[in-house]
């Protein structure tokens, strides 16, 4: 899949995404390993982005399993269709009387019946679910467990059995085997401990907020639009910030979106006026913008 | 290359990183998939197998730094040592020793044409001749040098270097040509015995370190708290972290055997319905233990300051074991700092509460006045669910103990323990009026260092709750 680490980086890169040596150095490990990777850190790093851009340069499908509380096999795996089955059932009933009308006793009746069961419990009848679908793809996909953190711990100890083997068995249609192992990438935002069963079975990566030189070149990518000098003004500023002991300090995605609204608005550079006026695009607390407030100058101090 | 990761990996478990033997060897084989080229690369791929908490990650780096510090280092030392490069010397001499069938030792072939990785294995063979396992101090490293050293023949070295020059000098190389390549020859040998001697430094290096943490850990867990300089007070915080993550640990473990319960009556008759509403099939749902409610009150007057500060810090790393964490601090006036924990990182939020509240930090202690604020003002905010855990050395400075206070809040909640960071020894003496509210308390217990205060919350977190269940 790939060659080497380099080129894990300049393959995402022309699928713009900056990988840095760490992030593409595990991507090529799991490719060549065929293990799952856990990414952790924090909002807006661009996690769930580099599972997409995988996808994107291996030019295989994405199927994605969001988490949630309350998320369990039924969701993720499958379902039967019972309204089907039960419709299917009335809508036969006369053949199923049929079938049993000359039956000599009860017993005999009921193995009649047990005879057809193949065919209410078949595909025909089955809803796939993120797991399943990834496992039953005829070619290979990339697997994103979104957010495993916000699942319950017994629906971790399923996933992990699920993709020890990536097998699962349909008590009704038997085993299912993957033709080919997925590419796995699990995103957490650390809401809680995950298992260690889990760490220890995925190669494990934390992405943290890029260095100035990364997010630079985020920038550029995705505000092409941006004067030089602004971008460069936006890149320290945004990092000065998220040293001021925020409760929730800006991620990549929200200095994007400063970037892009100060393009908008014309900038050229940034003053202190202006930064004020669109502070509420990069920190979301009241908390927070009071505190970036009070330290506009030092903020600024090096975005001239 | 092997034995270094794995020995490696002996250091990370050392400095208490938890890596399993599968995780050591995913570390091998990813580590066989990138090779040793680009060192972040290979940094990154022993972060990814063997590093699995990212607040590990700074032990990692720390140690990574001084392990793998020569990989590079040492083969750039050996260059310089070796001058500019000269292709014809090394080539001149590859020819003679592979047409001449000289006997030659081991070492010398090592030393003609060994690369760094391998000249450093003989080194470490050395080394364990040299009962290198003893070195200790700065002052050694001379001598262990010396001593990695003499495990080496050198006598049979320079034996062979002249059987060398000789077949040179038959196969009529002119004197100047004969001169580079001993001025060559004698480089190798002493970048040799520089890189024994970098050996030996480095090794120290891992020793103070792995030493220094170990210390950090054993004598401060048991040194009193308020003994602690301010430099032990910043290294004691890593130490309670790492007490936290133990505690969580084990209640991580506990709560996973204990999983099995109730039963999980959606899934049952789901399953049902493919037996005609028979519950042929039936699911459990994990029990859902109801998180305690936890109180802190603690006495931030300069004598137990220290002590606070670590419980504070206990507790708030630990705070998923709760449902609900509110802190107050006193000396006389008793104020709730809860808030700055919700607003700040946890180092923060400490200092704000041993700093910043509001509350005077310098008048002199008076638990009864602040338990009869406390009681006044917080009493219908308390519930039988609720524990609080105390922490002070009630010395009171003969004000009144208004022990009816403490008894009040008793009533109104699950149980009180009382940490006290004197020693048991001196409970009752003086104006120390422990005996006075003892028995308003279900668990008073001494806390003179940091390993007591594990114990205790450790306790608190796994079998108080349990109790009258
Ligand atoms: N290294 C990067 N290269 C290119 N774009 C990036 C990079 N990092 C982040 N981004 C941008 O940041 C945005 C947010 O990323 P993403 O949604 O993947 O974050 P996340 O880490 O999954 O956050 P959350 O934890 O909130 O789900 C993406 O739309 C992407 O455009
Ligand atoms: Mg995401």
């Amino acid at each position: 899949m790939f060659e080497s680490v380099e080129e894990v980086q300049h393959r995402f890169r022309a699928a713009r995404y900056i990988a840095s040596r760490r992030i593409s150095t595990v991507v090529f490990l799991a490719a060549r390993m065929g293990r799952p990777v856990l990414i952790e850190g924090p909002a807006g790093v661009g996690k769930t982005e580099l599972a997409k851009t995988l996808s994107d340069v291996t030019s295989r499908g994405l199927i994605r399993l969001q988490c949630y509380e309350g998320l369990d096999e039924g969701k993720a795996l499958y379902e039967w269709k019972y309204a089907k089955q039960l419709l299917y059932t009335q809508l036969l009933r006369e053949r199923i009387g049929e079938l049993i009308a000359d039956a000599p006793s009860l017993p005999e009746a009921v193995s009649r019946i047990a005879g057809q069961d193949d065919a209410f419990f078949s595909y025909r009848f089955l809803s796939p679910r993120p797991l399943l679908q990834a496992i039953r793809a005829d070619d290979p996909v990339v697997l994103l467990v979104d957010e495993i953190d916000k699942a319950e711990p017994e629906f971790e100890a399923f996933l992990l059995e699920v993709l020890s083997d990536f097998q699962v068995s349909i008590p009704e249609l038997g085993t299912v085997k993957a033709k080919h192992v997925p590419l796995v990438v699990l995103t957490s935002n650390n809401a809680r401990e995950l298992s260690d069963g889990l760490k220890r079975r995925c190669l494990h990566l934390f992405i943290d907020f890029p260095n100035p030189t990364d997010e630079l070149e985020i920038i550029r990518l995705k505000v092409p639009e941006i004067p030089e000098k602004l971008a460069h003004a936006v890149v320290a500023a945004v990092q000065k910030i998220r040293g001021l002991e925020l409760r929730k300090p800006p991620s990549v995605s929200e200095s994007i979106d400063w970037a892009r609204s100060l393009v908008i608005l014309n900038a050229r550079e940034l003053d202190p006026t202006l930064v004020e006026s669109t502070l509420t695009m990069l920190v979301k607390y009241e908390k927070d913008i009071e505190r970036v407030k009070g330290a506009l100058d030092k903020v600024l101090a090096e975005t001239k | 290359m092997e034995e270094r990761i794995l020995e490696f990996i002996g250091d990370l478990r050392r400095a208490e990183l938890r890596i399993s033997t599968s995780e050591a060897l995913d570390a091998l084989s990813a580590s066989a998939e990138v090779g040793l080229t680009d060192r972040e690369t290979f940094k990154s791929t022993l972060a990814a197998t063997l590093v699995k908490e990212s607040r590990d990650l700074e032990t990692f780096d720390r140690i990574f730094n001084l392990y793998f510090l020569d990989l590079e280092a040492l083969g750039e030392g050996l260059k310089k040592a070796l001058g500019p490069e000269d292709p014809k010397v090394q080539d001149q001499l590859d020819q003679v020793l592979d047409q001449e069938n000289m006997d030659l030792d081991e070492l010398t072939e090592l030393l003609m044409r060994g690369q760094g990785s391998e000249m450093e294995m003989a080194i470490r063979g050395g080394a364990q001749g040299a009962g290198l396992e003893r070195l200790m101090y700065f002052l050694q490293v001379g001598y262990f040098s010396r001593r990695i050293s003499d495990q080496f023949d050198w006598s049979a070295i320079e034996r062979d270097i002249e059987k060398i020059m000789q077949a040179l000098e038959a196969k009529g190389l002119d004197p100047g040509q004969l001169a580079r390549i001993r001025n060559y020859l004698e480089l190798r040998l002493e970048a040799f015995r520089r890189m024994i001697r970098q050996h030996v430094q480095r090794e120290l290096e891992r020793r103070a370190y792995r030493a220094g943490e170990q210390l950090t850990r054993e004598v401060l867990s048991d040194k009193p708290l308020f003994a602690l300089t301010p430099d032990e007070v910043a290294q004691m915080k890593s130490v309670v972290a790492k007490l936290a993550r133990r505690i969580k640990d084990a209640l991580a473990l506990r709560q996973r055997q204990e999983q099995k319960g109730r039963i999980d009556s959606r899934k049952t008759i789901r399953k049902s319905l493919q037996y005609g509403g028979i519950p042929m099939e039936v699911y459990l749902k994990r029990r859902h233990r109801e998180k305690p409610r936890l109180i802190t009150v603690c006495d931030v007057s300069d004598s137990v300051r220290n002590a606070s500060r670590f419980m504070l810090q206990l507790v708030w790393s630990l705070q998923e074991c709760f449902s609900r964490v509110r802190s107050y601090v006193f000396v006389s006036e008793i104020a709730e700092v809860t808030q700055g924990f919700n607003n700040f990182p946890v180092e923060r939020a400490i200092e704000w509460a041993l700093k910043g509240a509001p509350v005077d930090y310098h008048c002199r202690s008076d638990f009864g006045y602040a338990f009869s604020r406390f009681a006044n003002t917080e009493l219908d905010s308390l519930d039988k669910k609720t524990t609080i855990l105390m922490l002070g050395d009630a010395r009171n400075n003969y004000n009144d103990p208004q022990a009816w206070a403490l008894r009040l809040i008793r009533e109104r909640v699950k149980g009180i323990i009382w940490l006290n960071p004197e020693g048991q020894w001196g409970w009752g003496i003086g104006d120390s009026v422990m005996p006075l509210y003892a028995p308003a308390c279900d668990i008073v217990r001494e806390c003179r260092t940091i390993g007591q205060l594990g114990e205790v919350v450790d306790n608190l977190v796994h079998s108080w709750w349990r109790r009258g269940r």
